[in-house]
């Protein structure tokens, strides 16, 4: 049968190293030189002071769920046999937040603010998704 | 800067056939509308030298779409270009079509939109980045339903006043025979329509419509040559923010489209309450709730209670959305918007004409929600009666 694959990220030089740290099972952003700001989405240069210099920084993986949606109806034929599925947005204690999904935890349990730690999903040889799971 | 206000006119409005239309060309439609709105303001249409068309997110990438809407209607503009700020276009493409004559790169300027929604001969595109695809995350109704998430949470909105919303506009589609949505709803219809992405039910997602809408913008004096009531742009404004992700903050801390509204007042030289009434940018309910509080119009803990007893509807201090809004009317990407906000203050509405309208607001509101960051426009016009 003919199957519709996810789309999955291919990176670019921007963001490449964001998922080659997932891959390695570390959550990593870049946080400025200039000025610390950690930021995301991965960008070329910081959008508070325009700085070109950065390292990708380890972080905590440790945040709080900032808001989730259940897809009921899907938007893409790959997705139609997960439904119903929660995407997240999680906010991380270092600031920047992120699109995610929540994983080990229902439905019904998943709560605004409630927290969360990352966890890595490989879904290929070389690639893996950060998604969060509570912190208990 | 120099001083637009009230300089220049909307001398005509238009849209073309719209709803499940099969078998239809986005061209077609954009073509139909052009020609309904340059009738409308009754201009020779050798006047028309501008021409600014919304790029159709549906077409994909389509080099030079304004210049063919422009061959297709055989003008030869001086001044052409694709506008591509989703549904803030239509408002915004009004504001560039004044600093455009303002600026004397031309005299008379058409805005025009239109989709079909299964186009032939254009791939179907996948929208958004790889930092959200890999999870699902599509489309724009996720990025509303986090907003609609994060609404209820912060301000403690209940579930009944996005199912007023969307009741309300419903009903005043009762009074327009073109509208698409027209089948009556109550608040347990509403309940009862199934999650499409939770908290979104069906209801508050507007319908999927094929066809087009078109204004004419010229000057106030050529204006009030023509054979139509003549309608006063006095007050436009934009902002543009990301959303949801970093740079945003919290919707209480951005409350994104509040530069777009003091600008626009600020031009316009009023407050919110000199209103006559309000076209607000409604694809989603959570839409409505986000405009009626960045455009000051209410408290978001007034918005359930004023809902409920009528003060957004024919006879209540402030009636919005009085065609029935894109939740019911049809996504026209906000030029069915701008039509109906020009007719109510021609006094053309029939049977849903207000009494007495002189100003109106009308928002706009689109751009990249499926991207990360989510990016979005606001756009807002004041509108007139020529006295």
């Amino acid at each position: 049968m003919f199957t519709i694959e996810k789309p999955l990220p291919r990176g670019t030089e921007d963001t490449a190293p964001f998922w080659e740290a997932a891959l390695r099972g570390e959550l990593r952003m870049q946080r400025c030189s200039s000025c610390g700001h950690i930021r995301f989405p991965p960008a070329t240069l910081c959008p508070r002071c325009w700085s070109e210099t950065y390292e990708w920084s380890l972080l905590s993986g440790k945040g709080k769920v900032f808001s989730w949606v259940v897809v009921y109806q899907s938007q893409h034929p790959a997705f139609n046999a997960d439904t119903p599925y929660n995407v997240a947005i999680v906010e991380l204690e270092e600031g920047p937040r992120l699109h995610t999904q929540l994983v080990d935890c229902s439905l019904e349990e998943i709560r605004l603010e409630m927290p969360v730690e990352v966890v890595f999903e490989k879904v290929r040889d070389d690639v893996a998704l950060p998604k969060f799971r509570p912190r208990r | 800067m120099v001083e637009l206000r009230g300089k220049y006119a909307i001398a005509g409005v238009g849209l073309s056939r719209f709803g499940k239309v099969p078998g239809t060309s986005t061209m077609g439609f954009t073509l139909e509308a052009s020609k309904r709105a340059v009738e409308d303001a009754g201009v020779p249409m050798s006047e028309v030298d501008g021409v600014l068309v919304l790029m159709p997110a549906v077409m994909g990438e389509q080099h030079g779409w304004a210049a063919r809407v422009a061959a297709y209607l055989g003008l030869e503009p001086s001044f052409c270009t694709t506008l591509d700020m989703g549904g803030a276009t239509a408002c915004g493409a009004v504001q560039v079509a004044m600093a455009a004559i303002e600026a004397g790169y031309c005299s008379t300027v058409l805005c025009a939109f239109a989709t079909q929604n299964w186009p032939q001969g254009v791939p179907l595109q996948l929208f958004g980045s790889e930092l959200q695809l890999a999870y699902g995350d599509v489309g724009a109704m996720c990025l509303m339903g986090h907003i609609k998430r994060r609404q209820q949470y912060e301000y403690g909105l209940p579930d009944e006043l996005y199912g007023r919303i969307a009741v309300t506009w419903r009903s005043h589609a009762q009074r327009h025979p073109e509208a698409q949505m027209r089948k009556p709803m109550t608040l347990e219809d509403y309940f009862r329509s199934r999650w499409v992405v939770e908290p979104l039910r069906l209801f508050d997602c507007c319908p999927n419509t094929d066809g087009g809408g078109a204004i004419v913008v010229t000057s106030l004096e050529r204006a009030r040559d023509l054979r139509r009531p003549v309608v006063r742009v006095i007050g436009a404004g934009q902002s543009h923010s990301a959303e949801m992700i970093e740079p945003a903050r919290t919707a209480r801390e951005q409350w994104g489209g509040t530069a777009a509204a003091r600008r626009a007042y600020s031009m316009a030289g009023i407050v919110p309450n000199d209103l006559s009434c309000a076209q607000i940018y409604d694809a989603f309910t959570p839409r409505v709730v986000h405009d009626l509080v960045a455009y000051q119009l209410a408290a978001p803990e007034e918005l359930n209670g004023a809902f409920a007893n009528g003060t957004f509807t024919f006879g209540g201090r402030l009636p919005c959305n009085t065609a029935g809004g894109l939740l019911s009317e049809g996504h026209l990407s906000g030029f069915g918007h701008v039509r109906e906000a020009v007719r109510q203050l021609r006094g053309e509405c029939g049977e849903r004409q207000l009494p007495d309208a002189k100003l109106c607001l009308v928002t706009g509101y689109g751009g990249a929600p499926h991207e990360a960051p989510p990016t979005v426009s606001y756009s807002a016009l004041v509108l007139a009666r020529d006295v």
